[in-house]
């Protein structure tokens, strides 16, 4: 879920109140000859140039069952040789030069980073462009990849934190692409060819679809060209596909994934609103205050401060392209999930029906307005934030908009969102673990998805 | 305890001012980091390490104290004090600290290891001074109320049910390192045993913060948009007049020899890929500097990346293996570890892959390694050197780390110079003295065997047959 992170970064926010005049980020819009667009913040402190892209809608999300897993195999397996050069001389020269170059695949976005010295910023980016125009999928390094991502499954199967994630986006997503399992099966992953890979990259690594972000020791003339040659070959458009929107599925269930542990993973879903409502920088505000701000969040304070029943407890929005949810995610040994879950309930019900007080909300928003500058402390942070920025469909001067939006936020506002968020009939719980005193659970015996 | 609230010894601050002026930074040549070192009249060492993107510092304090230096049978105890340093002071509430930091738009944390305890701060660069008096102010006047001692200590038995006690494979490793450390406080794990955390009271934990915190036994790092003549006013200012203590020596057992091999093996339900891992002592960066940056050398030969000998050999050409990782960690005040693992590829036994990976290292031993090798692995490592600067609080995690396990501020600053130093010949001397499984360094190596549970290692073997 490579989206909902960098997402969290642009959730911070920055230094001070920002001036009319004063831009958070010296941020340039770019266009090449080809029409590629990209964002650049150039930097010349550090001989080093980030540079992250990300193709819109090109993710895991068309996987299909039968070939689950197929997005991440690809991105696994594109860095493997391309052109004339095959997969161990192809590393060797990306190792030699130490260049980063790696893909990665979202459930809805499929993307890279190339990160470079800045003398090697020819053969770095030649390498990109080799990768992405004519990579070879040869026999050798796909059977390598493959045979890792089953050992990575079997690795995982046991590990309760990942049993948890993969029973909640099988529940909260029923039906819809996104109960998949992006990370493929032991089933799916035999299945998948070297041209079903290359069917990916036709159809869906088109430049219409293609979002750049660019950090570091390199100017504009010098970027435009590299984009051209990059890019500029890849075909304009591909194919397209008729998903639509919907709300998490299965709420009011709880299911249970008994498993002999000492300590209960817990984890809570609800349905949320999309980054462009007008209750977006409200929700902000009121997801800090109730359970993202770590230490002092109402969350962290009632049930590891003042009981210590958690090492941590966290909320969090997430965005995916056909839905937006609200999650809770804790552990707690087995004998205390009841009061651990019914603190949580009792925290939503008081959140939704008496206002913050004052002090709660300017203190939440001092941290969310002044914490930015944490997030533009390396190459990379800026060019996720200007890849991230552009995903999401924001204005390029979001960044120095954002103090004011969150600013505007009122008690009001948070209860209203909070109204909005807490509807305990629209919860699904998912619980992994030996808890006790839970009724009336939904008990699941083979993990879906992973044989 | 001394008490130290603010408000007063403003007159012994002002003459602790004009003494101060005559202290000279010590600006370390133009190297890795550029960072200027100062040191206040109390033993209080300073670094700053200048970094302009963002106008963004990190605070980092390290003490040198840690789980090692426990008494016996207070296993956990440091990293449980930790905790509770965020439990209020004299004149701050219990979970202000955070809540304070949060509010100036700041993160915060802070994490024990075996030689040393740090507390962090990132933040604003404008709001360091008031961070620096908070963190000064529990250097000294740490006083959680008692209602917090045990709700504290039932979160640290949950962070230890989450990390440890969830996950059979934490707990296999625990118990690895307890059979390789014989003797040595290493051998106990940083959070504790499970039984000795729930015994200890605020009686131990206050002696132990009495004994160990304070100003001329910790180390203040500070990364960000900020000069050594910036800071060094406000460092005066919050710590300026803390006075010294007596610090006792740590005093630390030492690991005798050990005959026989040793395997362990664990079958366990939630098990479904065998795995092998494979640990033993080798000297810290503290114990033989030269050695140990040869051995650097040497993992960045043997797993530096998908074209080096274990990946390319074992996972690429043969086919036998899935994974396969050879780990040396420098930072450590007495005997380091260096692990060996490997993930088998279908059909290969975890012997099989253990023997495989034993050749490439009696190979070495043998044949040495070639001077393009070398070469290769040195430029990667120096290149690696260049993208650390590129954060915030990166460089000041290493100086941390560096400077409380021995090293110096120009042994982190020259290190790309040193690695260079590194010849064929040296990896070759220290594979043999290190690596030799037939004539092994002080201690034989303990082997781990992680399998699922309807099969014990023995009739995998049989099945393969």
């Amino acid at each position: 879920m490579r989206f909902s992170i960098l997402l969290f970064i642009i959730l911070f926010a920055w230094h001070s109140p920002a001036k009319a005049s004063e831009k958070v980020l010296d941020i340039q819009e770019i266009k090449s000859k080809s029409g590629i667009k990209a964002w650049l913040v150039e930097d010349k402190s550090l001989p080093i140039i980030a540079l992250k892209f990300s193709f819109k809608g090109a993710g895991s999300i068309h996987d299909g069952i039968e070939k689950q897993g197929l997005a991440q195999l690809l991105s696994n397996t594109m860095d493997e040789g391309a052109g004339d050069i095959k997969s161990q001389e192809f590393q060797k020269i990306l190792s030699d030069n130490s260049i980063t170059l790696n893909f990665s695949a979202g459930r809805d976005n499929f993307g890279g980073q190339l990160k470079t010295l800045s003398r090697h910023k020819d053969i770095a980016f030649n390498l990109l462009k080799l990768s992405l125009t004519q990579p070879r999928f040869d026999e050798e390094p796909l059977e390598r990849m493959r045979q890792a991502n089953l050992a990575r499954i079997r690795s995982s199967m046991g590990d309760p934190d990942w049993i948890t994630a993969r029973l909640m986006n099988d529940k909260a997503f029923e039906g819809r692409p996104y109960a998949l399992n992006s990370g493929g099966t032991l089933e799916s992953l035999p299945k998948i060819t070297a041209k079903d890979l290359q069917s990916h990259v036709t159809n869906w690594l088109t430049q219409d679809r293609l979002m750049i972000g660019v950090m570091g020791d390199i100017n504009k003339d010098d970027l435009v060209k590299l984009l051209d040659d990059v890019f500029g070959s890849l075909p304009p458009k591909g194919s397209t596909d008729n998903l639509s929107s919907f709300e998490i599925q299965n709420t009011g269930k709880i299911y249970l994934y008994p498993q002999e542990i000492p300590q209960t993973i817990i984890s809570l879903a609800l349905p949320s609103i999309d980054v462009h409502d007008p209750d977006y920088y409200a929700l902000q505000v009121m997801n800090y205050i109730f359970g993202a701000g770590g230490f002092g969040s109402r969350l962290m304070e009632e049930i590891r401060e003042k009981r210590g029943l958690t090492y941590g407890i966290y909320s969090d929005t997430t965005n995916l392209d056909y839905t937006d949810f609200f999650t809770i995610n804790t552990s707690t040994k087995n004998n205390s999930v009841k009061q651990v879950l019914d603190i949580i309930i009792s925290e939503t019900d008081t959140i939704k029906t008496q206002k913050v007080s004052q002090e709660d909300l300017s203190n939440s928003k001092s941290y969310l307005i002044g914490s930015l500058p944490m997030s533009l402390t390396s190459t990379d942070k800026i060019s996720s934030i200007l890849l991230s920025l552009q995903l999401n469909n924001r204005p390029i001067n979001y960044l120095d908009t954002y103090a004011t939006n969150i600013n505007t936020v009122t008690n009001e506002d948070i209860l209203r969102v909070a109204k909005r968020i807490f509807n305990p009939e629209k919860m699904i719980s998912v619980l992994v673990g030996k808890p006790e005193h839970i009724e009336n659970t939904i008990k699941i015996e083979t993990l879906p998805n992973v044989q | 305890m001394v008490k130290h609230p603010p408000s007063k010894n403003k007159l012994l601050s002002l003459i602790w001012g004009f003494i101060l002026s005559f202290i000279f930074i010590l600006p370390v040549e133009a190297k890795v980091f550029n960072a200027e070192s100062f040191k206040l009249e109390n033993g209080l060492e300073i670094i700053v390490i200048p970094k302009k993107t963002a106008p963004v510092v990190t605070s980092m304090i390290w003490y040198k104290v840690g789980a090692a230096d426990e008494p016996q049978g207070k296993s956990g105890m440091a990293h449980y004090f930790e905790h509770l340093m965020f439990k209020g002071t004299s004149t701050l509430a219990p979970g202000d600290f955070s809540k304070t930091i949060r509010k100036l738009g700041g993160n915060d944390n802070a994490f024990t290891g075996q030689d040393y305890t740090a507390y962090f701060e990132t933040i604003s660069t404008d709001k360091l001074a008031q961070v620096l008096r908070m963190e000064a102010d529990r250097m000294v006047n740490l006083s959680p109320p008692p209602e917090h001692f045990a709700s504290e200590k039932n979160v640290v038995l949950e962070e230890r049910r989450q990390r440890t006690e969830n996950d059979p494979k934490g707990l296999f490793s625990e118990q690895m390192l307890s059979a390789l450390y014989t003797n040595h406080p290493y051998g106990t794990p940083v959070i504790g045993w499970m039984d000795e955390i729930k015994e200890y009271q605020w009686e131990d934990v206050k002696k132990f913060y009495d004994i160990w915190y304070a100003p001329n036994n910790a180390i203040l790092i500070l990364s960000g948009n900020i000069t050594a003549k910036d800071v060094q006013p406000i460092v005066q200012e919050a710590f300026g007049n803390i006075p010294k203590k007596e610090i006792p020596p740590r005093s630390r057992t030492t690991i005798p020899p050990s005959i026989g091999s040793t395997t362990m093996v664990l079958n366990h339900e939630t098990i479904n890929q065998p795995t092998f891992q494979n640990v033993r002592i080798v000297p810290s960066y503290a114990e033989n500097k030269s050695d140990s940056l040869a051995l650097q050398v040497l993992q960045e030969i043997l797993s530096g990346g998908p074209t080096t000998r274990l990946y390319k050999h074992l996972v690429v050409d043969q086919k036998k293996a899935i994974s396969v990782g050879f780990s040396y960690d420098s930072s450590a005040l007495n005997d380091s570890t260096l692990w060996i693992s490997g993930t088998p590829a279908e059909g290969v036994s975890l012997e099989e892959l253990e023997n495989l990976v034993e050749n490439e290292i009696k190979n070495i031993i043998t044949n040495g390694v070639s001077d393009l090798e070398v070469k290769e692995a040195i430029q990667r490592l120096q290149d690696a050197a260049v993208f650390v600067r590129d954060s915030v609080s990166g460089p000041a995690m290493i100086f941390g780390q560096e400077l409380t396990t021995g090293s110096t501020v120009e042994d982190v600053e020259n290190w790309p110079e040193n690695i260079n130093l590194v010849t064929p010949q040296q990896i070759q001397n220290i594979a043999q003295k290190y690596l030799d499984s037939e004539n092994p360094w002080r201690r034989t190596s303990i082997t781990g065997h992680l399998l699922p549970l309807s099969k014990s290692s023995a009739e995998r073997k049989e099945d393969l047959k």
